[in-house]
């Protein structure tokens, strides 16, 4: 009789390492999809005026379309066009660090991406165009220390785009502790 | 019979498992690099990035200034400055990575002796719908360059990233004794 329970137990034992495995397999593979979802931008409000997100109402404060010689005088070669644009963000709470791996890119309608100029390029680029003013800081830097509650910042990043994409461009801010969720403004830059 | 059937479970499951970790394929290979190849007179594109090579130069001595002091670089073995076009198609992306495979095998990444050279491809940032030109810089020894293979990829040692090759004709003139690649930072 006590043979027949061991002889069970080892059955048991040994049917139950297959279940075990599935569910490692399981768990890890939940991991690895909620890992990614914190890395795309799949939830997204999109807004031509404000937008309530991360602790912050966000709106476009500022669009710049520089290089055909109408914004100022330089004019780029080719398609080649630069966007400044400022972002205007007000505090409604304690943000702390909820802007932490702060995205902000520039989207088209056919899902091209271009990302912000690195920050000394940028800088340099602010200089030459307002020499008197001290340079806007991007998203990532701001966002180590962000507004508090109350209290507006203006977030200022600059891409360069080709011409044929300025009418379709959209801008999309995350941060990385609400991603997949992000925020959408169209630019509604008409470059003709 | 029963002890002969449990050693022969064993070595039976034992067989299973030894056949399953050899034909596993390896971590580094699952999560390797996209590769895209072609030759040197095609536009070889991946999902994301295009690659077409313009024009090849090896040389002996390249100069160039830079902030207004001349450059003078010699090497024992050979310059090889590689004229490419580029394009991102997704997304804005550097191109940090290219590398030259030589006729022995042995990679070459570009030289960080010239990387103050104008136009050089590994300070610049792809974006998208603007095709960019500009050059690649290798030094290596001259029987490698019977044999090249161009590798470029946003970074080394992508992992699940295009990677685009090239495979170059081989260099048949002499090098030249001096290259001017003109100025920078001016």
């Amino acid at each position: 009789m006590a043979i027949d329970r061991e002889h069970k137990k080892r059955l048991f034992a040994l049917a139950s390492l297959p279940v075990l495995v599935v569910v490692a397999v399981l768990i890890n593979a939940a991991r690895n999809i909620d890992d990614y979802r914190h890395r795309i931008e799949a939830d997204i409000s999109k807004s031509d005026a404000a937008l309530d997100y991360a602790g912050a109402t966000w709106s476009l404060s500022q669009i710049r379309l520089i290089g055909d010689g109408r914004d100022t005088e330089v004019r780029f070669p080719g398609e080649m066009r630069l966007i400044i644009v400022r972002l205007s963000a007000t505090a409604i709470e304690q943000i702390g660090e909820g802007w932490g791996q702060c995205e902000v890119g520039l989207v088209d309608g056919t899902g091209r991406r271009w990302l912000p100029l690195d920050v000394v390029l940028s800088h340099d680029i602010s200089r030459d165009l307002a020499p008197a003013d001290e340079p806007l800081d991007g998203c990532g830097i701001t966002s180590l220390n962000p507004p508090a509650p109350g209290a507006t910042t203006i977030v200022e990043e600059k891409f360069v785009v080709p011409e044929s994409a300025v009418a379709s461009l959209s801008l999309r801010l995350s941060v990385g502790p609400l991603r997949p969720a992000a925020i959408a403004f169209p630019l509604g830059l008409d470059h003709s | 019979m029963r002890h002969v059937m449990r050693i022969l479970a064993i070595v039976f499951a034992a067989l299973v498992l030894a056949a399953l970790q050899s034909t596993t394929p390896p971590y580094a290979m699952l999560t390797g690099p996209i590769r895209t190849a072609g030759h040197q007179s095609d536009t070889v594109a991946s999902a994301t990035l295009s690659l077409a090579i313009e024009d090849i130069s090896n040389a002996r001595t390249i100069e160039y200034e830079h902030f207004g002091k001349a450059m003078k670089l010699e090497t024992s073995g050979v310059w090889v400055v590689i004229d490419a076009r580029l394009q991102a198609f997704r997304q804005t992306m550097p191109i940090r990575a290219a590398t030259l495979v030589g006729a022995s095998g042995r990679c070459y990444r570009q030289s960080e002796r010239a990387a103050g050279a104008p136009d050089s491809l590994a300070a610049k940032t792809l974006q998208p719908g603007l095709p960019t030109t500009g050059i690649f810089i290798f030094e290596l020894p001259e029987d490698e360059t019977t044999d090249m293979t161009l590798v470029v990829s946003e970074q080394y040692d992508p992992q699940l990233q295009d990677e685009v090759s090239v495979k170059l004709d081989p260099l048949v003139a002499a090098p030249q004794d001096q290259l001017d690649l003109g100025l920078n930072g001016d």
